[in-house]
């Protein structure tokens, strides 16, 4: 498809996505600049963008990844290493971040998304695969035990900030990205052909979908969003270490997804950013006491939603809000 | 290398790899039989041992006395979960089907850290746990007596499928479960039952494991990979199958732990298991 009919075609989401645009980025003002608030909402759109590109791999193909951070970390980490031993600069390490984790993603998908594999494999490889990377990670000649930092350079060549509102905006055009490249593929022949995959994958290949191609696409196109944010991530933690390999957090980012709704945007983006806030609040509150109640909160809530609801908040919605209309 | 190091972890792997088919035998139950994901099998390993901890420090006994009444609380337990949350969701999309036992497991996990938090936790006075010297190889009593009690129990698990009727039922809906209820199987009951033996079977291989071993909140996630690295391996070839893998498994996980270092003990295994997928997807010993 043109561009230019691209554009066209959807030009309500993207007035839309303008628009959310514009609204999150004067939200500091909003706030008066308070660095608490603008850190807390950084990082819940962070997790927005996370969850959104998992919608690639798990909504639109229909694979249950759940190695989020498996790739955020490894490009997170492998464009601070670049910065700190050879001095170099963000914007070219966080590609090469993205295409480190593109490339084990690949590995990964290549035995797994085989035709007639069953969907278990892979959502197993890429569950201990955070796992792994931990281990690895840990080892003396890797990282060790120690906490890492970035240099204490500023500036945008660094992308790291003595406040936040830098960074804040940065993820928001970030997410403005994703959403553009979520909508591409979703109005795309490789979105078309996802979705055949996901529906029915024997059909799909009776009708000559390559299957195995297209997943990998999926997949290498998710990966890549998350090594290419992992350096921002790493930034607003302020630390990285083989922690940063956590695989309780990928299994949220999973769960955020599904209770999203698998295939819609807007239902991931807001699932990503309203229980990634809940979580934070939660441990903020409780977490000495209860350590992990919000991730518990999430393990029920995707129990529950499975059960009742498969297509999450996004069917939710449809089922309440729009009764009459398009589907 | 040093031949006597070598052997000890050779034995040690067997020992283990005995324990760890235990726990992929009730894995391979039900996703043999029943075709259910159950992803975070070992989650109820790790609960199974909490649990056995918490009777053994009640009444101050081996965890291993724990299994007579983990096993059948658990069973029940395992019958409860597939009646409400299991079975709801047997029509559903892969990925729904899988992201709820994920969920289940995560919740799991959860309340453990919850109530535990993440201290580990172990029996202090246990009564098997020494060594037999023989010249420089020693061999651990309670290992020995887990994977006596762990070979024992495939035995029966193998009787139990082949020798008896209700094992016939359990195949014939493993073979068709569309025209197994035509020949008056009660596919419903082989479900409750499959899912019960095989969480069962957790909580045993959980007890045995406390004799000499710890708890934390993590522990399932190592133990769901073995499980499943022995179930690819085996693939659906029955218990034989999973008996060799697992003995493959504990061998490779002791060498890579000795050999390469202690945190390589899963990436050991972790790359067999991707081999594994890559050339022998239907397992090393799948009999279709």
């Amino acid at each position: 498809m043109a561009l230019g009919e691209w554009i066209s075609e959807s030009k309500n989401y993207i007035i839309g996505v303008v628009v959310l645009g514009a609204l999150l980025a004067v939200v500091p003002y909003a706030v008066g600049f308070d660095q608490y608030t603008i850190l807390l909402l950084a990082t819940a759109l962070i997790y927005g963008i996370f969850v959104v590109a998992w919608n690639i791999i798990g909504g639109y193909a229909g694979q249950l990844d759940l190695g989020a951070f498996a790739y955020i970390s490894l490009g997170g980490i492998v464009s601070a290493q670049l910065l700190i031993v050879y001095g170099v600069t963000p914007w070219i390490g966080m590609f090469l971040g993205a295409a480190a984790s593109a490339g084990l993603a690949i590995i990964i998908g290549i035995p797994t998304f085989r035709f007639g594999i069953r969907e278990v494999w892979y959502a197993l490889l890429s569950a201990a695969l955070v796992v792994i990377m931990n281990n690895i990670f840990h080892m003396p000649e890797v990282l060790g035990s120690l906490d890492h930092y970035l240099p204490s350079f500023n500036g945008w060549i660094y992308l790291k900030f003595p406040t936040y509102e830098n960074i804040y905006w940065f993820i928001t055009i970030a997410l403005m990205f994703v959403i553009f490249i979520n909508l591409m593929i979703s109005h795309s022949k490789i979105g078309y052909y996802l979705r055949a995959i996901r529906e029915d994958e024997l059909a799909a290949e009776a009708l000559g979908i390559d299957v195995r191609k297209y997943k990998l696409v999926a997949l290498a196109a998710y990966a890549s969003i998350l090594g290419f944010m992992g350096y921002v991530y790493i930034v607003i933690q302020g630390t990285f270490s083989y922690h940063t390999f956590n695989a309780p957090e990928s299994i949220a980012i999973a769960i955020m997804g599904i209770i999203g709704g698998l295939g819609s945007i807007a239902g991931t983006l807001v699932s990503g950013f309203s229980l990634k806030l809940l979580g934070d609040y939660l441990r903020g509150s409780l977490g000495a006491t209860i350590p992990g109640l919000h991730l518990l909160i999430y393990g029920l809530l995707l129990v529950i939603i499975g059960v009742f609801e498969p297509e999450g908040f996004a069917g939710i919605y449809r089922k309440y809000f729009r009764r009459r209309g398009r589907k | 290398m040093n031949p006597i190091l070598v052997t000890n972890n050779i034995i040690d792997g067997l020992l283990m790899g005995m324990l760890y088919s235990l726990v992929a035998l009730g894995l391979a139950l039900i996703f043999g039989i029943m075709d259910i994901i159950n992803f975070p099998h070992g989650d109820y390993v790790m609960i199974a041992a909490y649990i056995s901890w918490l009777i053994a420090m009640a009444f101050w006994v081996d965890p291993s006395v724990t299994a007579l009444l983990t096993v059948p609380l658990f069973f029940l337990f395992g019958a409860a979960i597939y009646k409400s949350v299991i079975h709801p969701i047997l029509g559903a999309e892969p990925l729904i089907q899988i992201a709820v036992t994920v969920g289940l497991g995560y919740v799991l996990e959860n309340i453990a850290l919850a109530i535990w938090h993440a201290e580990p936790k172990s029996f202090p006075a246990p009564w098997f746990n020494f060594g037999l010297n023989f010249s420089g190889i020693s061999i651990s009593v309670a290992k020995l007596i887990a994977a006596a009690v762990s070979i024992a129990s495939l035995y029966l698990t193998h009787s139990l499928l082949t020798k008896t009727k209700f094992g016939l039922a359990m195949r014939a809906t493993s073979a068709n479960r569309l025209i197994a209820p035509l020949m008056g199987i009660n596919v419903e009951k082989v479900y409750s039952i499959t899912f019960g033996l095989g969480i069962a079977l957790t909580a045993l291989g959980a007890a045995l494991y406390m004799m000499w071993a710890q708890t934390n909140p993590y522990l399932g996630s190592s133990f769901s990979l073995l499980a499943w690295v022995i179930v690819a391996m085996g693939g659906l070839g029955g218990v034989v199958g999973v008996i060799y893998s697992g003995l493959i498994v504990g061998v490779l996980e002791a060498l890579g732990n000795t050999f390469i270092s202690p945190s390589a003990r899963l990436a050991v295994v972790y790359i067999a298991f991707f081999l594994v997928l890559w050339f022998r997807p239907r397992g090393l010993f799948a009999k279709r």
